[in-house]
């Protein structure tokens, strides 16, 4: 009896389901017998993080399905000139943004307006970009695909390389069980590569986790002035509030950058930029949207002396004397840079999964 | 025995769960298919672009160059008010008046259906989380309704050039790009229309027109004055008084 309610239970399930494939651990790759193994990953959020904004659910990160996202991410296809891939601008050993150009360099040596952001712990980010342009991962590499100083290619371009290329069909069918190359399924790839990006093993998480590290007294006093000085953008354990503020930096004539306020249109929105997470903060050079700052102790003295006013300045900058920015002293600036160097994760920057080469 | 009257039983269940038309004394036909018609007007007459001119109520003379809009989320309102959700992956439609103005629906149940919801724009709340909808980017990117710095759709893309009666030699563009901003700003809108009762079967494909009156992206809720602002963007005043103007656009015509 039992025996036969199961079988009828599993020939229901199956008769219902759109695409049997989903969520399955082994996919159908053509109509024939043949299957390949595609084992679902192991997406973990770590003990001292908050829940993910990413819905692994409805896209949940399969070992082919990453590894057709890390060969898009590498991959000069998805650019006009077929050279500037998403890791162009975006290198491993830099926590995936780049060092060498102040703001990042784009097809036919073009030069974009911002600094390419670094790329960890996607999943747990409510926005993307310095203006909070794309709101869900998966749209986020539109942007970069489709701008002149970035990519300048299009996304129906780019299927129809990625259609008439010698592997990518396979790999599509590979990753997602039946045959296809889209826009859904191209971008979800990349994000299945982009969200396994977890970056949660520096000093700082492990002494988070209580694990067996200790702290110098000048990271513990560099964490006691963070704590007071900075925590109040640079919030919880991913050192970011997800906010948008304008921090004082004088305006660049070059760019006249104006920020969030190209997304939403909001007069008040003009010059913030997205407060960002401080991981890896020590080899993420250069600093602020523009990059124009090349080193921790030039966002400092800069926190200190060298903001300007104007009407959107976030009030936490004015000074009751009238003047605007950050009390830290010499002293402070040393202890709070040997804390912001216990937010370097050299496992993240290694781990050959996310590796080119 | 019992297994076999358990498996009889099962397969018998197996049968009706997934069918729709299984309400006893309903006649089970295959499913059909519906093609909306937009038919682009103004103020009741067929829409003609430039040099053809229309006149506002703001009494400023325009032209049109350029009427795009996107049509998403199509849900069919039976007549016992229960709805069928057209599957959203495919629900996503471009309407342009220098191209398709006809979202063709198929394989919908047999039924005798009242009305139609249809949302103006991109739900943001859908996009891109169900899955398909990230694949209406091509051709949206093909017809210029994406954002160029943020990733996102236009919901609306009209474009003209206009004169106010005071200066009618001095002829100036006009445009109107409607979309989300970011999460900030919503302005995807659902539209309800109602119509006469109609069959849905595999025996004829039915057709139904939906006319999208322009006239009303400038006067119905709100009035929007050319001359008061010719270029709307990312604009958080006027773009969702837009949206609202162009969601009383659409009527039936039968």
């Amino acid at each position: 009896m039992k025996i036969a309610y199961y079988f009828i239970l599993i020939l229901f399930c199956w008769s219902c389901s759109s695409d049997a494939s989903d969520g399955d651990a082994t996919t159908p790759t053509d109509d024939d017998a043949m299957t390949v193994t595609n084992p679902l990953l192991d997406f973990t959020v770590p003990s001292n993080f908050p829940d993910a904004t990413y819905s692994i659910a409805q896209n949940p990160p399969t070992e082919k399905g990453f590894e057709l996202g890390k060969k898009l991410f590498y991959d000069g296809q998805l650019a006009s000139d077929g050279v500037v891939s998403c890791g162009f601008c975006h290198i491993q050993s830099f926590s995936f943004t780049h060092h060498t150009h102040i703001t990042s360099h784009g097809v036919d040596g073009q030069i974009g307006t911002r600094n390419a952001q670094p790329l960890h712990n996607l999943a747990f980010m409510n926005e993307f970009t310095w203006d909070g342009a794309a709101t869900f991962l998966d749209t986020q590499p539109i942007i970069p695909i489709t701008a002149e100083v970035e990519m300048n290619e299009t996304v129906s371009n780019v299927l129809s390389k990625l259609s008439a290329d010698d592997d990518y069909p396979t790999l599509f069918a590979e990753a997602f069980g039946s045959e296809g190359v889209s826009a859904d399924r191209m971008f979800k790839a990349l994000s299945q590569f982009m969200v396994m990006m977890v970056s949660a093993n520096s000093k700082y998480d492990k002494w988070e986790r209580g694990e067996a590290v200790t702290f110098t007294d000048q990271e513990h006093a560099g964490r006691a002035v963070f704590n007071t000085k900075c925590a109040s953008c640079h919030a919880g354990t991913l050192q970011t509030d997800q906010s948008y503020r304008n921090n004082g930096l004088p305006i660049d004539p070059v760019y006249n950058d104006i920020g969030r306020e190209r997304v939403t249109g909001l007069s008040t929105d003009n010059r913030k930029f997205k407060v960002p997470s401080l991981r890896n903060i020590e080899i993420t050079f250069p600093y602020m949207h523009d990059g124009r700052l090349g080193t921790l102790e030039d966002v400092l003295d800069f926190y200190t002396d060298g903001m300007v006013d104007s009407p959107t300045l976030d009030d936490q900058f004015r000074r009751p004397d009238g003047t605007f920015g950050l009390d830290i002293s010499p002293e402070e600036k040393v202890q709070l840079i040997a804390f912001l160097k216990t937010l370097t994760d050299n496992d993240f920057i290694e781990d050959r999964r996310f590796a080119e080469f | 025995m019992r297994k076999y009257i358990a498996l009889l039983a099962g397969v018998a269940i197996l049968f009706t769960a997934c069918n729709n038309n299984d309400e006893p004394g309903n006649i089970i036909s295959d499913p059909g298919s519906l093609n909306l018609v937009f038919e682009n007007t103004v103020d009741g007459t067929p829409l003609a672009m430039a040099p053809v001119t229309y006149t506002n109520s703001s009494n400023e003379t325009y032209t049109i160059n350029e009427l795009k809009y996107i049509i998403s989320n199509i849900t069919l309102i039976k007549t016992d008010n229960t709805e069928y959700i057209y599957p959203v992956e495919n629900s996503y439609f471009l309407i342009n008046e220098d191209g398709s103005k006809t979202a063709n629906l198929s394989d919908i149940p047999a039924d005798t259906y009242k009305g139609i919801k249809f949302g103006f724009g991109v739900d943001p709340t859908k996009y891109p989380i169900e899955s398909g909808t990230l694949n209406f980017i091509p051709l949206a990117e093909e017809a210029g309704m994406l954002w160029t710095w943020s990733a996102g759709y236009k919901f609306l893309k009209f474009e003209g050039d206009f004169t106010d009666a005071t200066n009618p030699d001095d002829v100036t563009p006009f445009l109107y790009h409607v979309g989300s901003h970011g999460a900030n700003l919503d302005n995807y809108k659902e539209v309800t229309l109602t119509l006469n009762e109609f069959q849905i079967s595999g025996e004829n494909t039915m057709s139904k027109t939906i006319q999208f009156d322009v006239a009303k992206i400038f006067d119905s809720v709100h009035t929007l004055s050319l001359e008061e602002k010719n270029e709307i963007m990312v604009d958080p005043e006027n773009a969702p008084k837009i949206a609202e103007n162009t969601s009383t656009a659409f009527s039936i015509i039968e």
